[in-house]
């Protein structure tokens, strides 16, 4: 066990989920294990309905699971924790507060009142916010709203930040600035991060290591270490050979899914 | 359009500091004025004229009052020369000001064709009850009449305008508060909505004041019994509403707060009562209309105070005047109650989307 708090296990887990629509359940992951080590940045990408999103939802502790179990710190996941932070692909500011209030939620939840004005306004500089202080978020566009969404969830300082596509809905430009947002809140604050995309230039950008999940029931079809030093040209012959790897995996994970399936 | 983009451009050139329009964001009022088609003169004209006709015919109104001979003779008194006077006073400041200022041009502009009406109304009105008796009395008793009525009463009319307001807002603090209650806690709970659900089903459609010969009965003080009959009117929808509104909150806001640390306290007071905050103010208002009839029933039914027992007592003396006094102090007791209610209801719905268009 290290020092540093942010260690994830992953060890066998399945996760079923039963279907509303039909009296049938759906195996939504299949014996995923896996191990990520404290302050590391590991991205898993995946098509749509591979599991990647339940996986993340398991280990922030907003679902349980049907066999295997989840560690955090050597500790059993069950229920939500504030050490496990979570930043949604959208639509979860709270409407009716403010951008300080916003950011402010996990701090009084926690009761600490006395760093909290000056720590909220740290944080809203540092995600220049500082003009939007007051505003509502049907005031704020879609990708200040994902930068309060962070601000929020690392005001609590969490050992682990889960991304769940959290740069999915905004345009490419927003996208990539918001990128290198992601980097220096990872190389200030030292935690893990973990991110789910379906945008494989992104996960080769952010991450020391990428799991490639394939779909129905989601596994993990491959595991790629990165060693390339921050920051990352896009188009570097290394940035390409990876990419070029990923997708094949992705296309593999898609035949053997036929195969299975016939 | 050419005077509008000189009035952008030619100002900063000509400015003695080289100071630059552009760097600083015009505000509102001058985006307005920026954005607006100019007016033609004849436009400009007509405009003015609209505004000045309220004044126009409030003139008239008086003159026919004072100038034209009555029905019969008909004694009558200054106080509806006073009231028109006030009422056209509270007018001309609004035309001086709108002289001075261009937002208030456009804001009585607005107002202007609504303000000559009622001036009209209450001509034709005069017209056809003292001037002609084309509507008969007792009946129709002429403005004048009913003025003196409120005027007469106005220390009896304050203390049923208080002692109604103490049983309104008695009975809807009770009805808000448990309706609140059961409606957020229906919400959350699956199991309490298992119990509360059904309950309500059954007692909602009947109206409140179905009860009332009852509660005349069984109650042992008529104003706790008109409290609980006001009280149930209001816990219905307000029920119904806070329910649906905690039903609709999208689970998203829910699981931040679960994942920010929020206890389950924190879950009620700072996620689901605010977010569900939108029905329960419709929940509010439809109990506000609700409370208020259950009330005019009740004062009229049994409460010997109040303005609904003030209306009903008048008509024992067949005083038709002070009946329609009795409805014009409702009108204006209920409208300020109601203009409070969605007062609060803007501030406290200000983060909804579409509140500052």
């Amino acid at each position: 066990m290290t020092a540093r708090a942010g260690h994830i296990s992953i060890k066998d887990v399945t996760k079923i989920f039963a279907r509303t629509d039909l009296n049938a359940t759906l195996v939504a992951l299949e014996s995923v294990s896996m191990e990520i080590e404290p302050t590391e940045f590991v991205s898993i990408v995946g098509t749509s309905g591979c599991g990647k999103s339940t996986l993340l939802r398991i280990i922030a502790g907003l679902e349980t699971v049907t066999f295997g179990q989840a560690y955090c710190d050597g500790e059993p996941i069950s229920g939500t924790n504030p050490k496990r932070g979570l930043v949604f692909q959208e639509h979860s500011l709270f409407p009716w507060l403010s951008v300080r209030d916003n950011i402010a939620f996990g701090l009084r939840a926690a009761g600490k009142f006395k760093s909290l004005a000056g720590l909220v306004d740290k944080l809203i500089s540092l995600v220049g916010l500082s003009e939007f202080a007051n505003s509502y978020p049907h005031q704020l566009s879609g990708g200040m709203r994902q930068r309060v969404s962070l601000a929020r969830a690392i005001a609590v300082s969490p050992d682990v930040l889960l991304l769940d596509e959290p740069l999915g809905a905004l345009d490419s430009f927003t996208r990539m600035n918001m990128q290198d947002e992601l980097l220096k809140l990872w190389h200030e604050h030292k935690n893990t991060m973990i991110l789910i995309t379906h945008d494989v230039d992104e996960a080769i950008y952010l991450s020391q290591r990428i799991y490639i999940m394939s779909p129905r029931p989601g596994r993990i079809a491959g595991e790629i270490p990165l060693r390339m030093s921050y920051p990352r040209n896009r188009s570097s012959s290394e940035f390409v050979n990876v990419r070029n790897e990923i997708l094949r995996k992705l296309d593999f994970a898609k035949e053997e899914q036929v195969e299975y399936n016939l | 359009m050419t005077d509008k983009t000189a009035s952008l451009t030619a100002e900063p050139v000509s400015a003695a500091d080289g100071r630059r329009l552009e760097s600083r964001a015009p505000t509102p009022w001058e985006l307005r004025q920026i954005e607006a088609a100019p007016k033609s003169k004849n436009r400009i004209a007509a405009d003015r004229a609209i505004c000045t006709l309220p004044l126009i015919i409030a003139v008239i109104v008086v003159a026919q009052y004072k100038m034209t001979p009555n029905l019969n003779d008909a004694a009558t008194t200054n106080l509806y020369t006073g009231f028109i006077l006030l009422m056209t006073s509270l007018v001309l400041i609004k035309y001086i000001r709108s002289f001075f200022s261009k937002t208030s041009f456009e804001r009585l502009l607005e107002r202007a064709p609504l303000y000559s009406v009622g001036f009209l109304l209450f001509a034709l009105y005069d017209y056809a009850t003292l001037k002609t008796g084309i509507l008969p009395l007792p009946y129709f008793p002429w403005p004048d009449r009913i003025l003196n009525g409120i005027y007469e009463d106005r220390v009896l009319l304050l203390d049923c305008v208080k002692n109604s307001l103490i049983l309104l807002f008695s009975g809807y603090f009770a009805g808000a508060s448990i309706g609140l209650f059961t409606g957020l806690s229906a919400g959350l709970s699956r199991r309490v909505r298992y119990w509360v659900l059904p309950l309500v089903q059954v007692l909602g459609p009947i109206p409140s004041t179905t009860w009332l010969p009852i509660i005349l009965i069984v109650a042992a003080s008529l104003f706790g019994g008109s409290v609980f009959l006001i009280a149930l009117g209001v816990w219905y929808p307000l029920t119904m509403t806070s329910m649906q509104g905690v039903l609709n909150i999208p689970k998203a806001n829910f699981e931040a707060a679960r994942i920010l640390g929020a206890s389950k306290a924190r879950l009620l007071f700072r996620v689901a009562l605010p977010a569900a905050m939108p029905n329960i103010f419709q929940g509010l208002t439809q109990g506000m209309s609700v409370a208020c009839t259950a009330l005019m029933v009740a004062e009229m039914m049994g409460v010997e105070s109040g303005l609904g027992w003030y209306i009903n007592w008048q008509r024992g003396w067949a005083e038709f005047a002070k009946m329609y006094g009795a409805v014009i102090v409702i009108c204006v007791t209920f409208s300020i109650v109601n203009f409070l209610l969605s007062f609060i209801k803007r501030r406290v719905l200000r983060w909804q989307e579409g509140y500052w268009n």
